[in-house]
């Protein structure tokens, strides 16, 4: 039963109640105009920072359809092609890469203004590495 | 005369005592004091005019009222004193001045002039001299009348300046003072008794002149004259009271609305600073949203590096499949060849036929054709994939917005300081123009609008009274001349007296002018020298003094120059001052306040190469524009006698250093 929940894709994606609270923040303090950004940029972050997320912590907060953050699938299309999900659905995946993602830009946010240009060139460079 | 030293106590910002040594040496007779603007370089040459003259000047030329003389610390401290004295040698004697002034009793703090009561003593060669006399003892060696020629404030200059102007009212202003110096006093003095005495004895004509058969018609019509123009030379003496007052109270508010005028200036910075501040802010709020925007798209950039590597790995793999399947192509045509040339045993190249060795080699040959194209494999499959992969991420490749996060980033690093910038500025432009209030600098203008038109009109009746006296004179003169047959009238003590006063107003005002024509051209000639020497164009013959004291240049042809630059109207005017300084006494100290603002280098080196030869001591108070490093200093090394810096404690205590 439980491996039949894994395998199949979700069609709403969110994060644990904790981290739920630091997009709700990174929104508030003006880091991002839309939590949907931030969202997709922590995804992102994770895919670029070579990131094997672990399953997120219950309690959970559903807060996306998949189409409200995937439109085009590009989402969809980085995981599968650039990570191993170990047989876990991309979207399932997707917001585990979530989870990890924004938290990690909460912490950068505590620094003042989170430093994208910087985000970027550290993808660059992990780029090579993974 | 030779001045030995100046010493003050509370004297302005000379809070406390400070001392100002003069130089002894006739070689080293140069003394600098350097000092910033607002540190007290003026109030030196204040010290020096108030213990000499008890007077001390503002700007404009106003006195300073008393109670503001005493320093304003040391007052608020509990002082209660104020001294300056100056030790000098003049004839042969040595002389000390001390003007002292003591806060009178029950006065906590001096609030008006008559707060303050000022003593004077003076000692020459040990010896007291009594107080009435001090005056005079003075004007021997430095007349007050001449004293602004060699206590001598830089702000002056431009004043002098305005004697070319025909018709300035400053310019007049100096030509009286001038004049007051040429004229001498003495025969000034003497032909204002005698016009005095003149009156007297015109009265006594009119009553005369009544008492004579015959003449009472023209006696009464003569007393008529004769008390019109009383009447007139009263009014006179109340307008010019009153004219006096009016430029006063003008200049007062001149002086104020020029601190206005700098406020507005402030003003206007500040409203344009508010107003750039509000289009830098406008413009931050824009390159933020326009930043939160791109940031919502930069995980496209974030995962772009890895994507690249990774259709480039697709596109390597894809390229092996190609090259794979060209090789499987190009086996699999060897082999339909050969099995076509073995099943027609000629060779499809040049269709002989073959023997049967060789037709066994073809058959192993086509062996091991099979077995290479069956070791390549095939995986369309996986092509197909690698294709679809590929086109996949081309999709999500390609919308970075990394440079231009990048370029807002640096716009708005831009703004933000831009904005601190300004923001600082407003702080600094409100606090300059905190306390003043817009309501009252338009009511302090139309003021001074009011008391310049009140200025004109009693210029009009000053000029309308002097030319009703100057008529009432004539019709004197006249009515005395109709009556001057009569035997009885020419006998008259009054006419006798008059006719006396009459030709000694003539011989007065004869000689005055004849005097003041010849120091003219004393002056003339001592200008001309200072200004060859001073001059950095020494083809210029020299110059040449007009009606109003004011000196033209003469070319090398002896034409006008019409057209000067400011550093040569500062030239003549400095030389004007040399030939004055020269004219009413011997040469003595000339203490110099700020001299040479607009000067350039060489001009600067000229005068100073002049100035210490023209003086007995030549005392120098300068900012560090005026005389710059050692370049100008050079020029007077040979004749530094001293040097002091007035170093500033607070805004109200300065102290002098020497250097």
């Amino acid at each position: 039963m439980m491996n039949l929940l894994v395998n199949e894709d979700i069609s709403k994606v969110g994060l644990s109640d904790r981290v739920d609270a630091k997009l709700k923040r990174l929104q508030e303090e003006k880091h991002f105009a839309d939590m949907r950004d931030a969202y997709r940029v922590g995804i992102a972050l994770a895919i670029a920072s070579g990131i094997r997320p672990p399953e997120i912590m219950p309690p959970k907060v559903n807060r996306y359809n998949i189409s409200q953050i995937d439109e085009d699938k590009s989402i969809e299309t980085a995981i599968s092609l650039l990570m191993d999900t170990e047989g876990v659905p991309p979207y399932r995946w997707a917001e585990r890469l979530a989870e990890w993602g924004v938290e990690k830009l909460s912490q950068e946010s505590e620094k003042g203004q989170i430093d994208f240009l910087k985000l970027l060139a550290k993808a660059k460079e992990n780029a090579k590495d993974i | 005369m030779k001045l030995k030293r100046l010493s003050m106590h509370n004297f302005m910002p000379y809070k406390g005592d400070a001392v100002l040594e003069f130089p002894q040496d006739e070689s080293r007779n140069t003394l600098i004091v350097f000092g910033d603007n607002m540190r007290g370089k003026t109030s030196l040459l204040n010290a020096i005019r108030w213990t000499f003259y008890e007077y001390a000047y503002g700007r404009h030329l106003r006195q300073i009222p008393l109670h503001l003389l005493p320093n304003r610390e040391a007052v608020n401290e509990g002082a209660r004193v104020m001294e300056t004295r100056i030790e000098f040698e003049a004839n042969g004697s040595q002389y000390d001045l001390r003007r002292v002034a003591t806060m009178k009793n029950l006065v906590a703090k001096p609030e008006r002039p008559e707060d303050i009561q000022v003593d004077t003593y003076m000692q020459k060669d040990g010896a007291a001299i009594p107080g009435n006399e001090i005056d005079a003892e003075i004007n021997q060696f430095a007349p007050e009348q001449v004293s602004r020629f060699f206590l001598f404030d830089g702000e002056l200059l431009q004043e002098y300046e305005e004697l070319l102007i025909e018709g300035s009212e400053q310019g007049k202003e100096i030509k009286k003072e001038i004049e007051k110096v040429l004229g001498v006093p003495a025969l000034t003095n003497g032909r204002d008794h005698i016009k005095t005495i003149l009156k007297q004895a015109q009265k006594q004509q009119s009553i005369d002149a009544g008492k004579i058969k015959g003449l009472e018609g023209a006696a009464e019509r003569h007393q008529q004259w004769v008390a019109k123009r009383e009447s007139f030379e009263n009014d006179l003496v109340k307008l010019q009271s009153l004219l006096d007052n009016a430029r006063n109270s003008r200049l007062t508010l001149d002086d104020e609305l020029e601190k206005v005028e700098k406020i507005y200036s402030q003003k206007s910075k500040l409203d344009s600073s508010r107003s750039r501040g509000k289009e830098i802010e406008e413009e931050i709020k824009q390159k933020t949203s326009l930043r939160q925007q791109l940031v919502g798209q930069t995980w496209r950039d974030l995962l772009e590096p890895r994507l690249i590597l990774k259709r480039e790995s697709l596109l390597q793999e894809q390229q092996r499949f190609n090259d794979l399947n060209k090789e499987r192509n190009r086996i699999q045509l060897r082999i339909e060849q050969t099995m076509q040339y073995l099943a027609n045993l000629i060779c499809p190249t040049c269709s002989q036929s073959l023997e049967a060795s060789k037709r066994e080699a073809k058959e192993m040959e086509l062996e091991q054709l099979k077995f290479q194209l069956h070791g390549l494999g095939a995986d369309d499959s996986r092509l197909t994939d690698i294709a679809l992969q590929i086109r996949a991420l081309n999709k999500v490749i390609g919308h970075g917005v990394g440079d231009r996060l990048s370029d807002v980033d640096k716009d708005l690093a831009r703004f933000e300081f831009d904005l601190s910038k300004i923001e600082n500025q407003i702080e600094e432009l409100q606090e300059e123009i905190k306390e003043f209030d817009t309501d009252a600098i338009m009511k302090m203008r139309s003021r001074r609008d009011g008391v310049l038109k009140d200025e004109a009109r009693l210029n009009a009746d000053v000029d309308d009274r002097k030319s009703k006296i100057d008529d009432a004179d004539k019709e004197i003169r006249i009515l005395s001349q109709r009556m001057q047959p009569d035997e009885s009238y020419r006998g008259a003590r009054g006419t006798q007296m008059a006719d006396m006063c009459e030709k000694l107003y003539a011989s007065f005002s004869l000689s005055i002018e004849r005097l003041r024509e010849a120091l003219r051209q004393s002056v003339e000639t001592q200008a001309s020298k200072a200004f060859k020497a001073m001059s950095t164009q020494t083809a210029y013959q020299g110059l040449r003094i007009n009606d109003n004291y004011g000196l033209t240049i003469l070319d090398q042809n002896g034409s006008e120059v019409l057209l000067r630059s400011a550093g040569a109207e500062q030239i003549v005017a400095l030389s004007l001052i040399a030939g004055l300084s020269h004219a009413g006494r011997p040469a003595g100290p000339v203490v110099m306040d700020t001299p040479f603002g607009r000067l350039d280098t060489k001009h600067r080196k000229n005068i100073l190469g002049y100035l210490p030869n023209s003086a007995s001591q030549l005392i120098l108070f300068v900012h560090d524009g005026e005389i710059r490093g050692s370049d100008d200093l050079n020029v007077l090394a040979h004749r530094i006698g001293g040097q002091y810096e007035i170093k500033e404690i607070s805004p109200t205590h300065s102290v002098l250093v020497q250097r």
